[in-house]
């Protein structure tokens, strides 16, 4: 199997493994497929291995037993072929082989009988003319009666030669007729065939007496005395063969030398007599005949006469015979002499004693000697009457032998043929030996067709084989993936512990460096936002963990109240990070009219955004990314419509569907103070094409295939945002736009709570304001103008620096040149225009915003710039829109410039309610300074403090240090105003603002009142502490601990804190209130209808029925778990419409461990440590309807 | 002197407390107990503290009585009480404890005992040793009013 070791030859040697490889494919089909799963099971390890050996051993015997059913199918077919072939070989072959047989002995058979009809004939016309010569002779005897005399016998004897030469002449094939008179006298014809002449011998009459032997002396009448008597003179006369007439003169001869004279032994009982004899001038045997003649009283012989026939004649016949079929005849007699042969050997032998008959083993022809052995040998001295042998095998040739016995009386003949084989069954032999050949052949390809055949029609079964062990691997794969996914969620339930404890560790630690005194402004700032992206990265965290569910459905929307600006407003801050390296502006324009707390999916409605937002900076390198927002109530839908239905057209079936949708929603809620906040994501990007906009919203589909490769993501953000959006009850969908990019436009439907008219704007307008909005983004630039311009605050726009440094020169230089007016030629007329407004203004207060990149900051140009400005810094507040990666001397230098206010863009509505509220304090102080003749220098001091309030507020962390630090002032800004500020606000509009109206004030106290109310939960000083006043909480926990620290901190906020140990003492506490429980009021106790009417107050009786507002659950206790406890308690509520609001504590931090307490009912889900401010506003976010009507019963 | 002992006194105190925080012994949920405490409850975080204690004796013994046994040892109960430690040694803001409760819990879900024993002696170790520092702040609090000063609100962050 080396072959590939060969070092010349690599082509020859792939070829030859190429081929063995297919043999071997074709011989083991499931080799190939084993070594793969092998090699994966190798992959895979000890996974499940078992499981896995199990399939594969499978799916091999599968391939067995494909082979064996081949393998039989192959073998059947061979033995059917084989069976076919040796069947139709078989019976061509023996049919044949019958016939010819049949055929054959037939024509053997012919061929004797007429050699030995012949032989017959010859027989027959010997003994006739023995007869005739006999009759002959016995009517001249009976005429010459007793013969006397010389003369008379003389007579007698001529009259008898007459008639022999008669008869002899008339009989051609004759050879002699001899008579043998009883005084020794003899008379004979002779046909000499050699030299075809005619001889008359006879003897000489003068030693015979007339009267010599008596008849009854037969007995001395002997050859002997012929043969004997040698004194007797013969003489041979020859004749005319046809005449007779004599010829010469008659020649003596030897006695009985030339033919043999029949004599008295060979009648010796008076009858007639055969036998063959031979004779010295003839190669033939004769067959003689004899008989007597008798005298006239038939008392005794007279003479014998003999008949001599030659038997060549029945030779000749036979070679004709042979010559037209071939073979060898012969005829033999009893004792196995040969008579006749069909060849032209010898029949005689010559001995000493002159010629003999020849036996036919002793025959000089070859074939005839060797058949008449092979007879001999065969059957010895028995031999049958007839023989026929086949396939005798003389020599190296086959033949036929058949013998035939002839029974003549006392001559029997046996004739014997003998025909070589082929002659006969030659061509059969040839024919059957090429059909074989045939047959063979044709079988074999027959087999190998056949062959080829079932390996492809096996083939398609073998395939369907694969393919199953294919679908066996198939499922044990899908068996792995779904292991394999357990694990997955395995370990992202153990991930989101490990992901979040550093996430809450570096959380922690930020806390502790913001709330470290040592920090400067600026790296306050950066902590802050470090700490505002670690929590942004949290909650991805645990967006990512809740992906499945989103996309599985199972996600369980919170509802909690949430300060909806603050939320994007925060979003915006982030990416605005990220969009000022791409040269991207990012702008936030919400409408005044939104409500600022609505309730709902904070985290989800974040995300949305954040995806949006996202997406939409991915795809922008220049321009814009707006997020607008605007609201419409859920009441004021119908007039709206009108509006909406003119403004936007496209949008236009998705309102009605709106409509639908929130008739339905006023149906189940009935006064449900739901609002429909719209929102629309605007970018300048490379936009969507109009057919993909619905498909954009699908799993995994991007606009363009090739933004993976460009920009990344899998395609799933839009997905979930609009699984989100739908899941609010809202729509989006992507319209048309003018203009470059893609506008997103969605709706949400958001309850808000009930301390309805939230929307506090300030008034700004009667503070004589004017604003110089000095940015380079357009967009933002204009919608901030915009909004000012509505609020009744003169706003002049400046794109650069000389465009700003004209229009502060205009503004703030107006008042000592009027006269210069008229040469700022080059200023627009709309602007001029606008400035001669401010003119008019009375005692204006200037607030110049300046972008930072307005500055040269490139070189150290900006340094003069700062310079100029700085001439106006005491007619105009300078407010400074920095950049997140805005250098730190530019910081220190503004700074000691006196410049405190500072925010980082971009610049939003609420940072510039910021900026102005600022300026407008740091005014009014001003003038109630400088009524105490104080100088302006304090103003600064004052302000650094200003914006440490707004973020106070905004930040829940450092809301206890409130007031007491002193903190950068450009990161969180706020709709929202600490009590604090509040207060000074009070007292400087007590105190110094004579301008300001009672009302105003008392305004103010209002405002500042709820919003107390609201943020209880989070600014916990002063009086918010005791926010869970009068709230009464079952505490089931068993660890002492827990329990101990839990009723401190509720009891510290006004609650009052029953403990329990386990569920079971929860849910008996319960039920031993429960049953004082009179009949529970028909009312329905949802918490919104509550606060339609005061008058009647079912809270009360409410209150007086469930014995706790508010119930805490450990999940995990002795005796009665958490899960069971509030199962029970449930239980218990069903038909009493009761629902006390039940709130988790665990230690897992898992949603699905959330999930588990929603599905047994519990309502909220707090982890521990517990954290004071999360577990405060849940449980005001639960109880609060009561905590209202509470406050306002008493 | 007074006022220069109880000087001396409050600072030594305050750095005691700063340096338990930076080993690690204690975490903000200490000072948001600290927070808790006020006139209307003086004692409430050494009530609290002995809370914790006791119930990490009573726990720990309780565990220690489950591992004893080298076979078929209940990790089921191992794994609740390693559970109600954790739950209250973060309620405290006992951090190390917690954070040797995390890898004992670890070890109990696979079932080691060998890990569990040693963390179970972690976790008695550390808990005596923040016995022993927190008694040592109980009694630097107890002489600094007894020399008539005030508890420093130490802000650890």
């Amino acid at each position: 199997m080396n072959i590939e070791n060969i070092p010349d030859s690599p082509m020859v040697s792939r070829k030859i493994r190429k081929v063995f490889d297919k043999m071997t494919q074709w011989v083991t089909p499931w080799r190939s497929n084993l070594e793969s799963p092998r090699e994966m099971m190798i992959l895979r390890g000890d996974v499940e291995q078992d499981e896995f050996q199990y399939a594969s051993s499978h799916c091999l015997s599968s391939y067995y037993s494909v082979f064996v059913v081949r393998l039989a199918i192959m073998v059947m077919l061979a033995i059917l072929i084989g069976l076919l072939t040796v069947l139709t070989w078989h019976f061509t072959r023996i049919y044949t082989k019958q016939s010819l047989k049949t055929l054959a002995y037939g024509l053997r058979y012919e061929l004797l009988q007429r050699p030995v009809l012949r032989m017959w004939s010859v027989l027959n016309t010997t003994s006739e003319l023995t007869t005739a010569q006999v009759k002959l002779s016995e009517y001249v005897i009976k005429k010459y009666d007793k013969p006397t005399t010389q003369e008379e016998l003389v007579e007698m004897y001529q009259a008898m030669k007459d008639v022999t030469w008669a008869l002899f002449a008339s009989a051609k094939a004759l050879n002699a007729i001899t008579i043998n008179y009883r005084n020794g006298f003899v008379q004979a014809f002779h046909r000499d065939p050699a030299s075809s002449s005619t001889f008359y011998i006879f003897s000489d009459l003068k030693n015979y007496s007339i009267s010599g032997i008596g008849p009854e002396d037969v007995s001395g009448w002997n050859n002997q005395s012929i043969h004997g008597n040698m004194t007797a003179i013969w003489y041979q006369q020859q004749l005319d063969p046809v005449t007779g007439e004599k010829l010469g003169k008659p020649l003596k001869i030897p006695p009985d030398d030339l033919i043999n004279i029949a004599g008295i032994l060979q009648v010796p009982d008076g009858e007639a007599s055969w036998h063959v004899t031979v004779s010295k001038y003839m190669d033939s045997p004769l067959l003689s005949a004899a008989l007597p003649v008798f005298d006239a009283s038939n008392k005794s012989i007279v003479d014998v006469v003999g008949v001599t026939t030659a038997l060549y004649s029945v030779g000749q016949l036979m070679r004709d015979l042979v010559d037209v079929h071939g073979g060898h005849i012969y005829l033999t007699s009893q004792e196995g002499y040969l008579l006749a042969t069909s060849t032209n050997g010898p029949l005689l032998k010559n001995t000493t004693n002159g010629p003999k008959l020849m036996k036919a083993i002793d025959s000089e022809e070859w074939v005839i000697r060797a058949g008449a052995q092979w007879l001999e040998k065969t059957y010895g001295s028995k031999r049958p009457q007839e023989v026929h042998a086949e396939n005798v095998k003389l020599g190296n040739q086959r033949y036929y032998i058949d013998s035939f016995y002839l029974n003549l009386k006392r001559l029997p003949i046996i004739g014997v043929v003998i025909i070589p084989r082929k002659f006969i069954m030659g061509k059969v032999d040839e024919r059957a030996f090429k059909t074989l050949i045939i047959l063979i052949s044709a079988s074999v390809c027959i087999f190998f067709i056949g062959c080829v055949c079932i390996l492809i029609l096996t083939n398609g079964v073998s395939k369907e084989m694969k393919l199953r062990a294919e679908l066996i691997r198939q499922l044990d794969a899908r068996r792995r993936a779904e292991a394999s996914s357990n694990y997955k969620s395995q370990f992202l339930a153990n991930m989101s512990h490990e992901l979040r404890t550093p996430m809450a560790a570096v959380i922690g630690l930020l806390d502790i460096l913001i709330s470290d005194d040592c920090l400067s402004n600026e790296q306050y700032a950066t902590v802050t936002q470090i700490r505002k992206c670690s929590t942004a990265l949290l909650r991805l965290l645990n967006n990512i963990l809740d992906l499945s569910k989103v996309e599985s459905g199972k996600l369980v929307l919170e509802e909690a109240e949430f300060d909806l600006g603050r939320e994007l407003e925060g979003l915006v801050d982030m990416f605005s990070v990220q969009c000022i390296n791409h040269n991207v502006e990012t702008v936030l324009d919400l409408s005044d009219d939104m409500p600022a707390l609505v309730r709902g999916d904070s985290a989800r409605l974040v995300q949305i955004f954040a995806n949006l937002i996202s997406n939409s900076i991915k795809f922008t390198t220049t321009g814009h990314i707006i997020l607008r927002g605007w609201c419409e109530n859920i009441n004021s839908l119908h007039d709206e419509m009108r509006l909406t239905v003119d403004r936007k057209k496209p949008w236009a079936p998705m309102k009605t569907k709106l409509v639908q949708h929130r008739n339905h929603l006023q149906k189940s809620c009935k006064n449900a103070n739901k609002m429909v906040l719209w929102f629309e994501v605007d970018d300048t990007g490379c936009g969507i094409e109009s057919s993909k906009w619905d498909s954009v919203f699908e799993s995994f589909e991007q606009a363009d295939p090739s933004t993976t490769r460009t920009h990344g993501g899998t395609g799933l953000g839009l997905c979930i945002v609009r699984n989100l959006v739908n899941k609010m009850g809202g729509e989006i969908k992507v319209v048309q736009k003018n203009g470059l990019g893609t506008l997103m436009r969605l709706y949400l439907i958001l309850s808000t709570p009930e301390t309805a008219d939230q929307n506090i704007q300030p008034d700004f307008s009667k503070y004589g304001l004017v604003v110089l909005l000095s940015m380079y983004g357009s967009t933002a630039r204009m919608i901030t103008s915009k909004w000012l311009r509505k609020h009744g605050i003169a706003t002049v726009e400046a794109s650069d620096w000389n465009e700003l440094t004209q229009i502060i020169r205009d503004l703030l230089e107006m008042g000592s040149r009027d006269n210069s007016f008229d040469s700022q030629n080059n200023i627009a007329d709309s602007l001029r225009a606008e400035l001669s407004n401010i003119e008019e203004i009375k005692n204006p207060v200037f607030v110049v915003v300046v972008d930072i990149g307005v500055l040269d900051l490139t070189t150290d140009i900006w340094k003069e710039q700062l310079n100029y400005l700085d001439r106006f810094s005491n007619k105009a507040k300078f407010a400074w829109l920095l950049k997140h990666d805005t250098s730190n001397i530019v910081k220190t230098e503004l700074r000691r410039k006196g410049h405190v206010m500072m925010v980082n863009k971009p610049l939003y509505k609420a940072k510039m309610i910021q900026i102005l509220e600022a300026v407008i304090k740091n005014r009014k102080r001003c003038n109630g300074l400088r009524n105490r003749g104080n100088g302006s220098d304090e103003s600064h001091d004052f302000l650094e403090i200003d914006p440490t309030q707004f973020d106070t507020c905004s930040s829940d962390d450092s809301s206890e240090t409130s007031g007491e630090k002193h903190i950068d002032k450009s990161v969180q800004p706020s709709t929202l105003h600490s009590p604090v500020l509040k207060n000074y606000l009070i007292d400087a509009n007590n105190s110094n603002d004579d301008s300001t109206s009672a009302s105003t004030t008392q305004k103010n106290l209002e405002e500042e009142d709820w919003k107390d109310r609201l943020y209880s939960g989070i600014a916990l000083d002063g009086k918010n502490q005791k926010s869970l006043e009068g709230i009464r909480i079952l505490l089931a926990e068993d660890t002492p601990v827990l329990q101990r620290v839990a009723t401190i901190m509720l009891e510290k906020m006004g609650a009052t804190v029953t403990a329990v140990w386990d569920g079971q003492q929860a849910v008996d506490s319960l039920n031993y209130r429960s049953i004082n429980v009179q009949d529970p009021t028909g009312e329905p106790t949802s918490s919104e209808e509550e606060t339609a009417n005061n008058s009647i107050n079912p809270q009360s009786s409410l209150r007086n029925s469930s014995p706790y507002d508010l119930i805490l659950m450990d999940c995990q206790m002795p005796k009665m778990d958490g899960y069971d406890a509030t199962k029970a308690i449930r239980r218990a509520e069903i038909g009493t419409e009761l629902h006390i609001p039940i709130v988790a504590l665990t230690a897992h931090a898992m949603s699905s461990d959330e999930a588990k307490c929603l599905e047994v009912g519990m309502d909220a889900y707090l982890t521990k440590p517990i954290d004071r401010k999360l577990m405060v506003s849940t449980i005001l976010s639960l109880t609060k309807p009561s905590i209202f009507q509470t406050s306002l019963s008493a | 002197m007074n006022t220069t002992v109880v000087a001396q006194l409050q600072r030594q105190f305050q750095d005691y407390i700063v340096s338990l925080y930076q080993q690690g012994f204690l975490d903000n949920q200490f000072s948001e107990l600290r927070k808790l405490q006020d006139e209307g409850t003086p004692d409430f975080v050494a009530e609290v503290v002995s809370l914790f204690f006791d119930d990490c004796s009573k726990l720990i013994n309780t565990m220690s009585a489950s591992l004893e046994r080298p076979d078929n040892v209940d990790f089921k109960q191992v794994d609740s009480g390693v559970h109600q430690l954790k739950g209250s040694s973060s309620s405290v803001g006992a951090q190390r404890v917690k954070n040797v409760c995390i890898s004992f819990k670890e070890c109990c879900h696979v079932q080691n005992r060998e890990g569990c024993l040693r963390c179970l002696q972690q976790v008695d170790y550390e808990y005596k040793m923040l016995k022993t520092k927190l008694q040592d702040l109980f009694n630097l609090e107890q002489q600094i009013l007894q020399a008539g000063g005030t508890i420093p609100q130490v802000d650890i962050n």
